[in-house]
């Protein structure tokens, strides 16, 4: 059970944004990624037009992103 | 008695004899300032009056518009920017406006150019020891840049000169010898002795702009009034409207750069101690702003400072006056979101509100009350103005928003007394009060119209219009003591062995004010002191008569501390910073009638108001005059006078006080 | 748009009438303020004093979405991370343990953003029972244990040095304080005599904030306070989508650098934004931002939501109280591990600040090229605090904390005018403490305080100037430094304005001078290759702060205003004839009246470009 998040190897570091197939239901565009993002309301695993930023999808991610503090990681395995 | 009151536009004259009020107005003349308050006093009478007593915006004035005489400043080598620098901090409200500037800064308007902000080779340390001697060469050098490009005055103020005022007298003896005797000269160590060399600075700069614009005029007004046949004291306020003579304000005229609103506040404190009412939120409502300030057990809430814009301070004592932009002339628009919005701007008195027909046309507060029927057309200002109706309905019309008309101008009315509530809470809040144990006191032209409506949100015990509301201000200039008073700083932690340096300080500075003074007068000895860690003083804390017991020092500190902060430090030691004594010399003051009691009211007039709800309302209307002690007026009803209309909004009764004042409560 | 509604759309949405949804809108920003005036005049310590570094917040109740409709006008670090720091931390502790009179606190950077020092405190406000809301206040605390007293140091590696960490918890439970809270923290932490009344303070503002809020419910009904929560985040959220449609669509790069941590100069520390904006959308993606830094100059997620805020709201929507609803335009993307979203336990947090100015001149620098003429140029930076300690021949210790280094210095010109010189950063607001008040309690002497001639960003508008400082220390003392900025001009032009000056450290002792920090001659002088610095009496230290950057063409400057500059020394008459091309006459310094402009050479100049 590890939780420490080690320094990264790469110097600088991206996000992947993946392509899926669809079109846009606002602008038309088939250009459509899913991603993280940080916005109003916290994290979320969208779905995005990447022509005009309209979201097809947004939903919650995990309240720190990617980070999980062991604690929390601990007491929800337990708990019975 | 009498006093003036000369503001930028118009110069009012108050004079009070045998307890009867008599005013006149008449218009103030920048190039001649003196002509228009001698005038003023001729009409109202100077035969027999012990005291004619000053206050004005000349001062402020000046500053603001940066009307100001040619001024070098002088300090340390190294130094001349703390003028640029102020104390750095921006106002929280204005950090995401991109242009937001500081308003004294060289990319702005300072009031001394950095080109005759000089340096000069010398320097004491904190201790008073000598680190550089004065370079009397280098300091001549500069002295002959400044002469080239004619200066009329220099400012002096070099570091760590509270402590020592060695090297500011050998400078201005330099600038005398160099720069002629005629210019005017003020030095640090004798204008203000204070630490902290920003305040200490600006205080300085601004002594020599006072001396410079009230030293002629002066004297000027005291020959003038002498030859009116004037034979009592010409005195004049200071910014927390205590007053001076005239010969003695002189002296160290930053005092005097501002003194019309805390007048208010004190005819304020001076109405409570009447009315036995010694905590009071004092709303002065005018035409662009109102100005809110309080008077907290008797007393008005002074200040050690004063600012003359953001963050433009000078160790001026001052009366604590927060500025709302909400009055009668207040601007009515509409937000993107749709929202009315009322104010930060404002028609001023020229055009003034749409009503007035003088141009305006953007609808105002002032309109809006005209359209709601609480002002009188015919009756504005004591009949001097009358106010069209169909202009105050072309401006709301001309708004653009979906909101019907009735609203357009019932919510910019409540919205306006809203503000101001606000604001009020916020300034007994930030005094460590509590708003249900303050009488707010409503006053100014648009005072009592706007205050009582804000009532149910503001949870103060109740709301009082004074007797003269619309003079409230002028008469605090004949409610006030003449006090000569001093001040200068040591760090001095404040353990026993201190006591002898404290009581010197003081007794050096006892010395000097009863030289000037020259009559007996009651004397308080205060200090400001700090803990340990803290980089702010707690001003004022009072130091009891006799020899200097330092366990007593501090323990008034903790009180003091725990009064204006509402914590106390019993752990921490405390130091002393600054120490100031008041002589007070009682002056004539004016006297509040008491008002007959009475049967029933005079039967009133019905009138209508509108846009208070969905259908217009019948609501009497009195006159102030004919209601007895005793009366009361039970809401929706107005009551009239010269210079200023009273709204008892529905649920609300209005009392007619001993006084004659007007005591509003929301009914039980 | 909410503005078209008519009344029966305006209360079927917003639960109220427009003139009692302005008034609440008013009021929730009222409530934050009376609670922060209530704290600036009760808090004992100067960093909540004189620093502000604190905020409130209003915070609506889970079954409406948690706005934010107002945050206080005190530090705008804290804006971006309140929203969702108060959420996280009620849901973490769990909203069906909430009860009236309870308090929560939490400190936790990877959760909640910031530093450990600063320590949110969140107390719900019940009405008939239910919950009604939350009244916040996040503010810093003198010490939150760790190796560093006060936590100030860039030095410290991981989350150990760094301080107590506090996962959400009661400090008060039904209005009964809980003693396992405050023994964590006071067993913990230094200066607890000072923490407590802080802490004691805060509390009580909850409780104000509590009272206002609760009193306004009872009147108006939680309906239309909730509804007018919700008027103020969507009006917010309208206006700033209605900026950006002003704004042609456009994707813009831009990038800014720390020069190094404390573990090495090994490495500089990159932070990349890509900023899309089309439509009245906006994202900003940090992809390209170097890996998490070694010691502790990172910063989290949340503050990178700050900063980004901060940049829109600089731009777009520069009036009124900040709330949530200012941020639904605009979408971040980040990457795990960097500079900017640091992991434990060896990304640690703690000079976020710094962090924040590098997120900040990246984000300003990939919009001035979409903005136009409402581009702002680069500040200083960075806040380059200084600190020292040392001991008086009494055997007394004496400290000086962030009073006479860089901490003063440049902001950069915009279409608004010149900047000022003398200010601390654009994310900073604070008093400034005097030399006499300085020199009163610490073994210094300040020399000379003073702008540097030539070295403000040239433009139509120039920046503010490097300010010099040179002190002298009568006492041996130790410096700790905290300037992470002086390998390239922070203060970058925009609008065809030129860069401010980079800055610099230098300490002179028995006549040999040490350049301590910044470029020296292509050469980078790494100012952590001694832990601190030593000196002894009679020694002197010299900042140089970096330069804000100009606006606009400085060849299109009007000549008066170039020579009001060489007549006040900001200016020389090389540099007015070298940066705007004009050539001014006479001696400044001994005749400034006398100088003046020589047009025909300044118009052969002017053309020759």
């Amino acid at each position: 059970m590890t939780h420490t998040f080690p320094r990264p190897g790469e110097r600088h570091l991206s996000v992947e944004r993946r392509s899926v197939a669809g079109a846009c239901p606002e602008c038309g565009a088939e250009q459509l990624a899913e991603y993280r993002v940080l916005g109003d309301g916290g994290w979320f695993d969208v779905r995005k037009c990447q022509a005009c930023l309209a979201s097809v999808s947004r939903e919650p991610a995990p309240p720190f992103g990617s980070y999980l503090p062991l604690g929390l990681r601990i007491a929800r395995e337990q708990r019975t | 008695m009498l006093g003036v009151d000369v503001g930028g536009t118009f110069t009012d004259v108050v004079s009070v004899r045998d307890g009867r009020i008599e005013v006149t107005k008449v218009a103030s003349d920048p190039a001649d300032p003196a002509a228009p308050v001698l005038a003023g006093a001729r009409r109202l009478g100077l035969d027999g009056a012990t005291v004619f007593n000053h206050a004005s915006t000349m001062g402020l004035n000046a500053v603001i518009t940066r009307t100001l005489p040619k001024v070098a400043f002088l300090t340390t080598e190294g130094h001349r920017d703390i003028l640029d620098r102020g104390r750095i901090w921006r106002p929280p409200a204005r950090q995401s406006d991109t242009s937001w500037r500081r308003s004294f800064g060289d990319v702005a308007r300072p009031l001394v150019p950095r080109y005759l902000r000089r340096g000069i080779s010398e320097r004491l340390l904190a201790d008073g020891s000598l680190r550089l001697p004065l370079d009397e060469e280098q300091a001549r050098g500069q002295l002959g840049v400044l002469k080239r490009c004619e200066v009329e005055g220099v400012a002096v103020c070099l570091l760590n000169a509270y402590v020592d005022p060695v090297h500011e007298l050998q400078l201005r003896e330099l600038v005398q010898e160099t720069l002629g005797g005629d210019v005017a000269v003020s030095i640090s160590s004798e204008t203000s002795p204070l630490a902290k060399e920003y305040a200490r600075a600006s205080t300085t700069v601004v002594d020599v702009f006072m001396k410079l614009i009230f030293t002629g005029y002066a004297h000027a007004l005291d020959e003038g009034l002498r030859e009116a046949g004037f034979a009592g004291e010409l005195n004049f306020a200071d910014c927390a409207a205590t007053l001076l003579p005239w010969d003695e304000a002189l002296e160290k005229p930053f005092r005097i750069v501002f003194a019309g609103p805390a007048a208010g506040t004190r005819s304020g404190a001076h109405l409570g101690e009447a009315l036995g009412d010694r905590n009071l939120v004092c709303c002065d409502v005018g035409g662009t702003s109102t100005d809110v300030s309080l008077v907290v057990d008797g007393a008005p809430f002074v200040d050690n400072t004063f600012e003359l814009e953001h963050d433009l301070v000078i160790n001026a004592l001052s009366t604590e006056i927060s500025s709302v932009g909400a009055g009668g002339g207040s601007i009515v628009s509409i937000s993107h979101s749709g929202d009315v919005v009322v104010g930060p701007g404002s028609a001023g008195s020229d055009p003034g509100p749409a009503c007035y027909g003088r141009g305006g046309a953007r609808p105002t507060v002032t309109d809006a009350a005209l359209l709601m029927g609480i002002l009188d057309p015919d009756a504005f200002a004591g009949g001097a103005l009358r106010l069209d109706e169909l202009r105050a309905h072309e401006a709301f019309e001309s708004l653009d928003t979906p909101l019907a008309f009735e609203e357009r101008v019932g919510f910019a009315f409540r919205i306006a007394a809203a503000n101001i509530a606000e604001e009020v809470t916020n300034v007994i809040l930030r005094r460590g009060g509590d708003p249900r144990d303050f009488t707010l006191l409503a006053y100014g032209a648009a005072g009592p119209m706007l205050l009582p409506a804000a009532l149910d949100l503001l949870h103060v015990r109740r709301v009082v219009v004074p007797p003269h509301p619309g003079n409230f201000s002028a008469l605090g200039l004949l409610s006030s003591d003449l006090v000569y008073y001093d001040s200068r700083s040591a760090y001095v932690p404040l353990f026993p062995e201190s006591a002898p340096r404290i009581e010197a300080v003081f007794e050096e500075m006892e010395r000097g004010l009863s030289r000037r003074a020259g009559r007996e007068g009651e004397v308080r000895r205060s200090f400001d002191g700090r803990l340990f860690g803290q980089s702010w003083e707690t001003p004022f804390v009072q130091v009891p008569d006799g020899p200097i017991d330092v366990a007593v020092l501090v323990e008034r500190f903790h009180e003091t501390y725990e009064r204006r902060y509402g914590n106390r430090f019993p752990y921490i030691p405390v130091q002393g910073v600054s120490y100031r004594v008041e002589l007070r010399v009682p002056s004539e003051k004016i006297g509040f009638a008491p008002c007959e009691p009475g049967g029933v009211a005079a039967p009133p007039r019905t009138i209508e108001l509108r846009h208070f709800g969905a259908e217009p309302i019948e609501a009497a209307e009195y006159e102030r005059s004919a209601l007895p002690a005793g009366a009361r007026v039970a809401g929706p009803a107005v009551i009239r006078e010269g210079l200023a209309t009273t709204l008892v909004a529905p649920g609300q009764t209005a009392e007619v006080g001993s006084l004659g004042e007007l005591v509003i409560e929301a009914a039980a | 748009m909410i503005r078209d509604l008519s009344p029966a759309e305006f209360d079927q949405r917003y639960g109220c009438d427009r003139f009692t949804a302005t008034v609440l809108t008013n009021r929730f920003g009222y409530v934050v303020e009376h609670m922060c005036a209530r704290l600036l005049t009760s808090a004992f310590s100067p960093i909540l004093r004189d620093f502000y570094d604190f905020a409130a917040t209003i915070t609506g109740p889970p079954a409406v979405g948690w706005p934010t409709p107002a945050m206080s006008a005190s530090i705008v670090l804290f804006t971006g991370t309140m929203a969702d720091s108060v959420r996280n931390s009620v849901e973490e502790y769990g909203v069906d343990r909430l009860g009236p009179g309870d308090v929560i606190v939490a400190n936790d950077p990877y959760r909640n953003g910031t530093h450990v020092n600063d320590l949110l405190f969140v107390r719900p406000v019940f009405h008939e029972g239910e919950l009604a809301g939350f009244v916040n206040m996040k503010a810093h605390q003198l010490d939150m244990g760790g190796v560093v007293p006060a936590g100030f140091s860039i030095a410290k590696k991981n989350v150990y040095e760094n301080g107590l960490v506090l996962s959400p918890r009661a400090l008060y439970r039904g209005g009964e304080p809980v003693p396992d809270t405050w023994s964590l923290i006071f067993d913990n932490v230094r200066f607890g005599e000072i923490l407590a009344p802080d802490m004691l303070s805060i509390v009580a503002e909850l409780e104000l904030g509590e009272r206002l809020l609760a009193e306004t419910i009872e009147r108006y009904g939680a309906a239309a306070v909730h509804g007018a929560m919700a008027y103020a985040c969507d009006a917010a959220a309208e206006r700033m989508t209605a900026a950006l449609e002003a704004v042609p669509d456009g994707t813009w790069v831009g990038e800014d650098l720390i020069d190094c941590d404390a573990a090495g100069d090994d490495e500089e520390y990159r932070v990349r934004v890509t900023v899309t904006k089309r439509g009245g959308r906006a994202e900003v993606d940090f992809s390209g931002t170097s890996r998490q830094a070694r010691t502790c100059i990172n910063a989290t997620p949340l503050d990178a939501k700050t900063t980004v805020g901060i940049a829109f709201k600089y731009l777009f929507d520069p009036e009124g109280w900040f709330t949530s609803g200012a941020m639904r335009a605009v979408d971040l993307v980040i990457p795990e591990g960097t500079v900017v979203s640091a992991l434990p336990p060896d990304g640690a947090v703690f000079a976020y600040w710094e962090q924040s100015q590098v997120m900040l001149s990246a984000v300003l620098r990939a919009l001035a090229q979409g903005v136009g003429e409402a581009a702002i140029a680069g500040d200083r930076g960075s806040a380059d605090i200084h600190s020292a300690t040392g001991v008086r021949p009494d055997g007394s210790p004496w400290i000086s904390a962030a009073q006479v280094g860089g901490e003063i210095g440049a902001y950069g010109g915009n279409r608004h005018g010149d900047a000022d010189t003398q200010m601390l950063s654009y994310q900073a607001n604070g008093i400034g403490v005097a030399v006499e008040s300085v020199e009163s309690e610490v073994p210094v002497v300040v020399l000379r305080h003073e702008p540097l001639p030539d070295t403000a960003g040239a433009g139509y508008n120039r920046g503010g100037a490097s300010m010099l400082r040179d002190t002298l220390w009568l006492a041996p003392a130790q410096h700790h430094l905290m300037s992470l900025r002086y390998k390239r001009a922070p203060g970058f032009g925009v609008h065809g304005g030129g860069d401010g000056a980079t800055g610099g450290i230098w300490i002179t002792e028995d006549g040999d001078e040490t350049h301590v920090a910044g470029m020296d001659e292509g050469v980078y002088r790494y100012p952590y290759r001694r832990p601190f610095w030593e000196t002894g009496p009679g020694a002197m230290l010299r900042y140089v702060t970096a330069a804000g950057g100009g606006w606009g063409d400085p060849f299109e400057r009007e000549p008066e205003r170039v020579l009001r500059d060489v007549r006040d020394g900001y200016v020389t008459v090389a540099g007015a004839a070298r940066d705007y091309g004009v050539v001014v006459t006479g001696d400044p310094e001994q005749d400034p009246e006398g100088i003046a402009v020589d047009r025909e050479a300044t118009e052969r100049l002017r053309s020759a470009r």
